[in-house]
């Protein structure tokens, strides 16, 4: 029997070069920073070890490798808290961002506190999306259409205006405990502000076009982060 | 200084994206063959050279599926392409992409140089093969049930119940030939290991095999391998999974030749 490569499909080859071959040393690369970008299926095989164990790809990890791990990621991979803060809720989640032309979900860990709902990305390490509960007025799930299938999503009303739109696993369940831990009555319906982001004070919209996108909400200055405070 | 040369100087010089590592001491260019038509060319440090393009030092991303699979599929295309001229090749992952200009990668290829070389010299002569060998379904469950008595009392008695009041021994039938199936397995895989032992170098057990190709959907797959093959010994590694092959319910797929993607070993490059 004579070895092919004719009848071999991309599966083959997708799998040898994401999960195999060489990867370069970290103070090299960018190699995998931005992972989340790819389609979703490739996502979790590009990522490598890390991503995959957020994912929960682990079945197969025997005992030392977890604690191998955790002893060499926990420090670097930890959200920062407060003193006395205490995680309520931790899951995986996103945020939608809308600057200028670029419209895209950031992904990240999604952790409710007794004091605070942020949006931490580990890898590399940046604060995506943070509120203090105190600023939250208003919450409402939708349904949206997301790559042609229809999901929930929250929109969190802020004191200060703003309107932020989330994802995460189980959105009924994360609106129920935000309103739980915020303790006083939420706005149940959020006016979602217009696609157009304002502009500054004496600029003109000379020509407006649609893209394809419909930014729902503006959420992220000027530096990738928002700060309602 | 010609036109890639400037563009290499000009606009995009904090990336080389890197392909793979060869055995050349040559800085050429192999044309415009890499992701998204860059010209792929090679930086060298005395015998060896690594096998990159020019890009942003950024990591090549994009939510459409179909582009990244195209990207891929270049990029193995280059590593072919390389393997064919300069022999075996230490290949790399997808977007693995050195933060510098080509004297960075040369700065790295230098400091890694013992350990590169040393891989490559291993591995000359060798490739990867994949092979996975299918069995057909029905024929592997009469198999486990014939050879095992508990198994054909139970199914017997089964068969004379009446469907209702067979439905938790019907259960408790299909996990225990589930069981047996995967001790069958792994019993079937141990044998076919041994089998293509002596015709590898090495062989690396897939344990996980997540797709498979769409002519061998009503066969189970009974044992994955990854084997690093000399290219003397191939001929007789088909010979002898020529002889599974033509065991009755027996399927075999045997992929390759591959750059040597599971065995190269290295770490701190």
């Amino acid at each position: 029997m004579e070895p092919s490569r004719l009848e071999c499909d991309i599966n083959d080859v997708l799998d040898k070069l994401l999960n195999k071959g060489l990867v370069l040393n970290a103070d090299l690369i960018i190699s995998v920073a931005g992972i989340p970008l790819l389609g979703v299926n490739l996502r979790a095989a590009i990522a490598g070890m890390e991503t995959m164990l957020e994912y929960g790809m682990m079945e197969a990890w025997d005992k030392s490798t977890r604690e191998w791990y955790t002893k060499e990621f926990e420090g670097r991979m930890a959200a920062p808290l407060a003193m006395g803060e205490e995680v309520i809720i931790r899951t995986f989640g996103s945020i939608w961002s809308s600057q200028g032309i670029i419209n895209t979900w950031k992904p990240g860990f999604l952790y409710l506190t007794n004091n605070r709902l942020f949006l931490w990305r580990k890898e590399t390490p940046e604060m995506l999306f943070e509120v203090s509960l105190d600023k939250i007025e208003g919450l409402m799930v939708k349904k949206e259409n997301h790559f042609k299938k229809e999901r929930e999503e929250l929109y969190l009303q802020f004191n200060c205006g703003e309107v932020a739109r989330i994802h995460a696993s189980n959105v009924t369940e994360l609106k129920q405990t935000i309103k739980m831990v915020v303790g006083k009555k939420l706005e149940n319906r959020i006016v979602i502000p217009s696609e157009r982001t304002p502009l500054p004070k004496g600029e003109e919209i000379v020509r407006e076009e649609k893209t394809p996108y419909s930014c729902v909400a503006k959420t992220v200055g000027s530096k990738g982060r928002q700060d309602v405070k | 200084m010609s036109e890639a040369e400037l563009a290499r100087e000009t606009e995009v010089t904090q990336g080389r994206y890197v392909y793979c590592i060869a055995s050349c001491a040559d800085e050429l260019s192999l044309g415009n063959i890499g992701i998204e038509h860059a010209e792929v060319y090679m930086v060298s440090h005395k015998d060896i050279a690594a096998v990159v393009h020019a890009c942003q030092a950024q990591p090549y991303e994009s939510r459409n599926e179909n582009e990244v699979k195209e990207w891929i599929l270049n990029h193995n295309n280059v590593i072919d392409k390389a393997s064919e001229r300069f022999g075996t090749v230490l290949p790399f992952s997808f977007d693995a992409i050195v933060k510098g200009d080509d004297d960075a990668v040369k700065d790295w290829l230098s400091k890694g140089y013992e350990k590169l070389k040393q891989e490559l010299e291993r591995l000359q002569d060798k490739a990867e093969y994949t092979v996975k060998i299918f069995c057909d379904q029905n024929k592997l469950m009469d198999k486990i049930i014939g050879e095992n008595q508990g198994l054909r009392e139970l199914k017997a008695k089964i068969e004379k119940m009446p469907k209702r009041a067979a439905y938790l021994l019907q259960r408790k039938f299909e996990l225990q030939v589930k069981d047996a199936y995967n001790v069958m397995r792994v019993k079937l895989a141990e044998e076919f290991a041994s089998k293509i032992k002596e015709h590898v170098e090495e062989a690396e057990v897939e344990e996980k095999v997540s797709h498979l190709p769409e002519s061998y959907k009503d066969k189970k797959l009974i044992a994955a391998f990854s084997c690093l093959v000399h290219k003397e010994k191939v001929k007789r590694l088909g010979d002898a999974l020529g002889e599974i092959n033509s065991q009755e319910g027996y399927a075999v797929r045997f992929t390759g030749p591959w750059a040597p993607f599971s065995f190269v070993k290295l770490e701190d490059i």
